[in-house]
C-alpha cells in the first residue's frame, strides 16, 4: 500500500524471505528415529538388504525433508492480472502463476490460503486465482505472500515470504458507510429522490459503456443491442453548482477508515441525487481537489487519501451545497 | 493436544494413494512370504484382508463405521497377546526365534489397520508399517531375488509419498521432469548414504542362525558320507568315477587326487555372511602319497555332544600351541544353496559352532563334520578366532619344530613332515631357493616367489602318466597346473626342508554382494592352498596360486566394480539390436508425429522453408498470404505464383475450396522450386527465367478471417 503507515511493515516482512522449515522438529526427529531403528535392525541382522532398503529410505527421507526447501527456493511466482479496483472487506481475485505447486497465503493484504501451480487437474487457462480480502482501503502495488511447499513427499513444510509486484495498481476503496446528513433539496417533494436519479430527466448527450455504479435505468438498450456491449445513456445533467465535499482523514488508521467509509457513503448518496461533486482530499503529494463523477473515481480518490501532515488539523467531512453546509466533524 | 492428535483428518478421496499404500503393504507381506516368514495361508489371507479392508475404508471414508474401531482394537490387543505368548520361554538373545512371530504381529496389525484408514494420516501409517514388514523380510533375504520385492515396494512407496503431497496440495502433481528428478535425487542420496555409511555387517551378539532345513542323519561316525539331503539317496563325496554334486570339485572327500580335476561351474553353492572375507576351510590333508592327499586312517573324529553352540577344542586348529595368540572374534553364517558334503566350513581357528544337530565331529586336522546331510536351506554359524599374527611376528619365527617345540609337539607335527619318498630333486631345489633364508616366513615367501616366477596356472593340463609323481611332474615337467598342483608342490618343498605343511581345501571367499551383504560362493570358488606351521602362531594359510584380497570391500567400491563387470557382461549384440529397434521405433513415431497432418500444412511448410533459404523467414503474426506476397516480391514474380499457392493452401485449410489433383500438383511443383532473388538486368534480358505461374482459381469464397489463424 502506498499509505505511509504500511511501508515499514513491508520492509519488516522482506527480512523473512529466506526459505525456512515449518515446525521441523517432529518430522526430523521422526525421520531420525525411523532411521535409527532401521539401523539397529540392519546392524543386528547384518542383512545387506536391510541396509540397502535403509539407504533408500534415508535418501527418501532426506529428499522429503530437504527437497521442499530447494523446490521452494526455485519456485517463481508472478501475478499476471489484477483488477483496477476493489472494496475493502470484499474479496478480490488476482491471477497468479507459479512454476511449482505451492501454497500461497496472502499476508498483506490478507487473504485465504490457496494452492497455485501445476496441478493434476487441467490447468486454468488464465492461471490460478489468488484472493485478497483487504481490511482497509489503499493503493496496492505489491502483495506480500507466504509461500509454502512440502513437495515432493509432503513430509516437511518449508516456507518463505515473497513480495509479488502487481502488474498494475489495485485501488481498494473504503467500505460503503452511512452518509452524513445531507441538506434537503427544495425540489425534492416526491420523497423518492434517493431512488430516482435526476439525470433521468436531463438532456441526452450520448451513450457510453457501462461502468460499475451506473444505474440500470440509464441502460440504453438499442445501443447495447447494436454494439454487443452494455451501454448507458450519458445525460447532460443539471447545470447546478457542484457539491463540494471536503474529507480530512484523521491520522489514526481505524478512525481514518471510518471517516473514509462515511465519506464514500456520502459521495454515493450525492451521485444518486445526480449531483456533480467536487472532492477535496489530502494525498501524499498534497491537497487535491477535483471532480468525482462516479463510485469508482470516488473510491480511488478515497483509496489514495491520507491524513493531514499537520497533526492538529480538524478531521471529518464537510459537504457544501451552495449556501448549505452539512457535516459532522469538521 | 491429545484431542487434536486423535482428531480424525478429512476423508482421503484419492483412490491412487490408497492403491499405492495397499500395494506397499501387500508387497511387504509377499516379501515376508518369499523369505519364509509367513506361510502361504497366512500370506494369502492377510493380502485378501488388506485389500478388502482398504476397499471398505475407501467406501466408508466419509462416515467410518463406529462399531469397527473397538473390534479392530480388540484384534490388535489379541495379536500382541499372541506375540508375547510366543516369546514365553524363548531365550532372549535368540532373535531368530522371534522373527516369525514378529512378522505375524506386523502383518496382523496391518490387516486390522487396513479396515480403518479413512484419512491421509492413516494411510501414511500403513505406508510406514509396510516398511517394518520389508525390514523383517529383508533381514532374511540372502539372494537378489528379494530385489523384485524391494523394487516394487520402493515404487509403491514413492507413488504413495508423491500421492500424499498431491493430496495435501489439493491436486499437486509431479510432471515428467519432476518424476525423473525425484527418482534421480532419491537414487543419488541413497547411493551417497550407502557409500558413506559403513556396512553394518553382523553384530556378532544377537543372531546365530542355524537351521537343518530338514536334513536327515547320515550313517557313520564323523566320516565324510555324502552331500545329499535325502537319506534314501546318499550322495557320494567327490569321486572321479562318477558325477558329483559337490560342485564338480573332487577334493571334499577322504582323499584328494591331484591327477584329476572336476568341472566346477558357476552354480552358487552357499552364501556366507561374515565380518571379513576368509578362506572357508572344508578339510585339511596331511598324508601325501605322490598323487593323492589323504586323511590318516588313525585320525578318529571326536564327537562333541555339548549341544549348540558346540565349543571346538583348541587342538583342532591350534594343536600344539600352548598359549594361543589373542585375536578377534569372527562370525560366519553359512547359508547352503546346494547339497553339500557333510563338512562344516569355517574360517581359520573355529572355536564355536551353532549347528542344528545334537552332536558334531571334529578332528585334529581342522576338519569339522556334520552328522546330518546338509541340503539347500541349511544354515549354521561358526565363530572363529582370527589369527592376529603380523607379518613381522611371522618373520621372527626361526628354526624347525624339533628345535622350537616340545618333544610331544614335535611328535604331533611329524605327520605334517611326512613324505612318501626322499624327493631328492625337490629338496635340492627347495634348499637352493631358500638358501640364505633363515626364517620360516622368508623361506615360505621365497618358495612362493619362485613358484610364481617359474610356473604357469592352467586347468587344462595333460593327464598324469601312470606311476608319475604330481610334484615331480609339476616342478620338473611342464610346470603347469592349478591350485592342487601348485599348493601340493609347495607343501612338499616345505616338508622337504623340514617345515611342517599341509594341504587345505575349501572355498575362496567368493564374490561379495553389497546388496545382500553376503559372499556368494560358487562351485568354481573351490580351492586348495597350503597351511604352514609357525611356532607359537600355529597354522598359517598361504596361497601360492593367487592373491586373494583380505580387505573387506566397501559397498560403494564394490557396487561400482560390480556395475563395471555387469556392463561388460551385458549381451552387447542383442542389446544393440534392441536399442537400434527402439531408436528406430522412436524415430518413426517422431516422424509420424511431426509429419504434416494435411496437404495444406505440408505445402505451407515447404513455402516457409523456401523463404527461409532465400533469407526471408516468415515473421510472427504474418499471414500466409502476406508472406506469399513478400516471396513474390523477392522473386519479382508479377504473376503471383506464391500468392496463388497461398490462396490454395488457405482455401484448403479452411474448407473454402478443396484443390483438385491438378491444382495440388502444380502448387507442390511451385512450392518445391527454388526462390531466385530478382535480378533486374536478368529480368530485362530474359524474362522467361521466372517460374511459371500457377493458374489462379477464381475466388468464389470469402478470404479466411483473421480469427481462423494460419496454417
Amino acid at each position: 500500500m502506498t499509505a505511509a503507515a504500511e511501508r515499514p511493515r513491508d520492509r519488516r516482512r522482506s527480512a523473512g524471505s529466506f526459505v525456512r522449515p515449518v515446525r521441523p522438529l517432529i518430522p526430523i526427529a521422526s525421520a531420525f528415529f525411523v532411521l535409527l531403528g532401521w539401523g539397529v535392525v540392519a546392524h543386528n541382522s547384518g542383512a545387506g538388504w536391510v541396509q540397502a532398503l535403509g539407504d533408500g529410505l534415508a535418501g527418501t527421507l532426506l529428499l522429503g525433508i530437504l527437497g521442499p526447501g530447494v523446490i521452494l527456493s526455485r519456485a517463481r511466482l508472478r501475478i499476471t492480472a489484477v483488477p483496477t479496483d476493489a472494496t475493502a472487506g470484499l474479496p478480490v481475485d488476482l491471477r497468479i502463476e507459479s512454476t511449482s505447486r505451492v501454497r500461497v497465503t496472502p499476508v498483506h493484504p490478507p487473504g485465504p490460503e490457496t494452492f497455485v501451480g501445476p496441478a493434476r487437474r487441467s490447468p486454468p487457462v488464465e492461471g490460478d486465482v489468488l484472493t485478497l480480502v483487504a481490511r482497509r482501503r489503499g493503493v496496492v502495488s505489491a502483495v506480500n505472500v507466504e509461500v509454502a511447499s512440502a513437495a515432493p513427499f509432503g513430509l516437511l513444510w518449508w516456507t518463505r515470504r515473497l513480495r509479488l509486484e502487481l502488474p498494475s495498481e489495485l485501488h481498494i476503496g473504503p467500505k460503503l458507510g452511512r452518509s452524513v446528513v445531507l441538506p434537503r433539496q427544495d425540489d425534492d417533494r416526491s420523497g423518492d429522490s434517493s431512488q430516482r436519479s435526476a439525470r433521468d430527466i436531463g438532456e441526452p448527450r450520448g451513450v457510453r459503456p457501462y461502468r460499475p455504479g451506473d444505474s440500470r435505468r440509464w441502460v440504453h438498450w438499442p445501443a447495447t443491442a447494436h454494439s454487443g456491449e452494455l451501454m448507458v445513456r450519458e445525460m447532460e445533467g443539471p447545470t447546478a453548482e457542484p457539491v463540494v465535499v471536503v474529507v480530512v482523514l484523521p491520522s489514526d488508521e481505524g478512525a481514518a477508515e471510518s471517516v473514509a467509509e462515511e465519506a464514500f457513503g456520502t459521495l454515493v448518496a450525492l451521485f444518486d441525487r445526480g449531483m456533480a461533486v467536487i472532492l477535496t482530499t489530502t494525498e501524499e503529494n498534497g491537497r487535491r481537489t477535483a471532480a468525482v463523477t462516479d463510485r469508482r473515481s470516488a473510491g480511488r480518490r478515497l483509496a489514495r487519501a491520507v491524513g493531514p501532515a499537520m497533526p492538529d488539523v480538524a478531521t471529518g467531512i464537510i459537504v457544501t451545497m451552495g449556501d448549505l453546509h452539512s457535516g459532522d466533524r469538521l | 493436544m491429545v484431542k487434536r492428535a486423535n482428531r480424525p483428518g478429512p476423508p482421503e478421496n484419492s483412490a491412487g494413494l490408497r492403491i499405492a499404500c495397499a500395494g506397499a503393504v501387500v508387497t511387504g507381506i509377499s516379501g515376508c512370504r518369499a523369505e519364509g516368514e509367513l506361510s502361504w495361508a497366512v500370506a494369502l489371507t492377510s493380502i485378501v484382508l488388506v485389500i478388502t479392508g482398504m476397499y471398505v475404508s475407501y467406501r466408508t471414508r466419509a462416515k467410518p463405521l463406529g462399531w469397527l474401531k473397538p473390534l479392530l482394537a480388540l484384534a490388535a490387543v489379541a495379536a500382541f497377546v499372541w506375540f508375547f505368548r510366543q516369546l514365553t520361554g524363548q531365550a532372549f538373545y535368540d532373535v531368530s526365534t522371534v522373527e516369525n512371530p514378529l512378522a505375524m504381529l506386523f502383518v496382523w496389525i496391518q490387516v486390522a489397520h487396513a479396515f480403518d484408514v479413512p484419512a491421509r494420516r492413516d494411510l501414511a501409517f500403513s505406508l510406514a508399517g509396510s516398511a517394518s514388514l520389508m525390514a523383517v523380510a529383508g533381514a532374511q533375504a540372502v539372494d537378489l531375488g528379494f530385489g523384485v520385492y524391494a523394487l516394487a515396494w520402493i515404487a509403491f512407496g514413492l507413488w504413495g509419498l508423491v500421492g500424499m503431497w498431491g493430496s495435501a496440495s489439493e491436486g499437486g502433481r509431479l510432471r515428467g521432469r519432476g518424476v525423473v528428478g525425484t527418482v534421480v535425487a532419491v537414487s543419488v542420496l541413497s547411493v551417497g548414504v550407502l557409500t558413506v555409511l559403513p556396512a553394518p555387517h553382523v553384530a556378532g551378539r544377537i543372531d546365530f542362525p542355524a537351521n537343518a532345513a530338514g536334513g536327515v542323519g547320515l550313517p557313520g561316525a564323523g566320516g565324510l558320507t555324502g552331500d545329499s539331503g535325502r537319506a534314501t539317496e546318499p550322495a557320494r563325496a567327490g569321486s572321479p568315477a562318477d558325477a558329483t554334486r559337490v560342485g564338480g570339485f573332487l577334493g571334499f572327500a577322504t582323499h584328494l587326487d591331484t591327477a584329476l580335476r572336476g568341472a566346477p561351474g558357476n552354480t552358487v553353492v552357499m552364501r556366507v555372511r561374515a565380518q571379513r572375507p576368509s578362506y572357508w576351510i572344508g578339510e585339511t590333508f596331511n598324508t601325501w602319497d605322490g598323487v593323492s592327499w589323504k586323511v590318516p586312517t588313525k585320525n578318529v573324529p571326536t564327537p562333541l555332544f555339548s549341544g549348540s553352540p558346540f565349543v571346538v577344542p583348541p587342538t583342532v586348529d591350534t594343536p600344539v600351541v600352548a598359549s594361543p595368540v589373542a585375536g578377534q572374534s569372527d562370525l560366519q553364517t553359512f547359508y547352503m544353496a546346494q547339497s553339500s558334503p557333510n563338512l562344516i566350513f569355517h574360517a581359520d581357528n573355529a572355536v564355536d559352532v551353532w549347528f542344528p544337530a545334537r552332536n558334531i565331529y571334529v578332528s585334529g586336522n581342522d576338519t569339522i563334520v556334520s552328522p546330518i546331510a546338509l541340503g539347500p536351506g541349511a544354515i549354521y554359524t561358526v565363530r572363529s578366532q582370527v589369527n592376529t599374527a603380523t607379518a613381522d611376528e611371522l618373520r621372527a619365527v626361526t628354526g624347525t619344530p624339533a628345535s622350537t617345540e616340545s618333544s610331544s609337539q614335535a611328535r604331533e607335527l611329524k605327520v605334517d613332515l611326512q613324505l612318501p619318498k626322499p624327493y631328492g630333486r625337490v629338496k635340492a631345489l627347495a634348499e637352493k631357493i631358500t638358501a640364505k633364508k633363515t626364517t620360516t616366513d622368508a623361506k615360505v615367501q621365497a618358495l612362493i616367489s619362485w613358484i610364481g616366477a617359474h610356473t604357469h596356472y592352467s586347468t587344462d593340463i595333460p593327464p598324469l602318466a601312470p606311476g608319475a609323481d604330481t610334484v615331480d611332474e609339476f616342478l620338473f615337467g611342464n610346470r603347469t597346473g592349478f591350485c592342487e598342483q601348485i599348493s601340493t608342490a609347495m607343501a612338499v618343498m616345505l616338508r622337504s626342508i623340514d617345515i611342517p605343511a599341509r594341504e587345505a581345501v575349501g572355498y575362496v571367499p567368493g564374490s561379495y554382494n553389497p546388496i545382500t551383504d553376503l559372499y556368494e560362493v560358487q562351485n568354481k570358488d573351490a580351492h586348495a592352498w597350503v597351511q604352514v606351521w609357525f611356532a607359537h602362531y600355529g597354522w598359517q594359510s598361504f596361497d601360492p596360486t593367487a592373491v586373494v584380497p583380505l580387505a573387506n570391500p566397501s559397498p560403494g567400491a564394490t557396487l561400482f566394480h560390480d556395475a563395471g563387470r555387469a556392463l561388460k557382461a551385458l549381451p552387447l549384440i542383442p542389446l544393440g539390436v534392441v536399442l537400434f529397434l527402439a531408436a528406430a521405433t522412436a524415430l518413426v513415431f517422431s516422424w509420424r508425429r511431426r509429419r504434416p497432418a494435411t496437404w495444406a500444412i505440408a505445402v505451407a511448410r515447404r513455402m516457409e522453408r523456401t523463404g527461409r533459404r532465400a533469407g526471408r523467414p516468415r515473421e510472427t503474426g504474418e499471414t500466409l498470404s502476406e508472406y506469399a506476397s513478400v516471396l513474390d516480391a523477392i522473386a519479382g514474380d508479377a504473376s503471383g505464383t506464391w500468392a496463388s499457392v497461398a490462396w490454395l493452401i488457405e482455401a484448403s485449410a479452411y474448407g473454402h475450396h478443396e484443390p483438385s489433383a491438378e491444382e495440388r500438383r502444380e502448387a507442390e511443383l511451385a512450392s518445391r522450386s527454388r526462390l531466385h532473388r530478382r535480378r533486374p538486368e536478368m529480368a530485362t534480358v530474359d524474362p522467361g527465367v521466372r517460374p511459371a505461374a500457377v493458374p489462379v482459381p477464381r475466388r468464389d469464397s470469402p478470404p479466411p478471417r483473421a480469427g481462423d489463424g494460419n496454417p
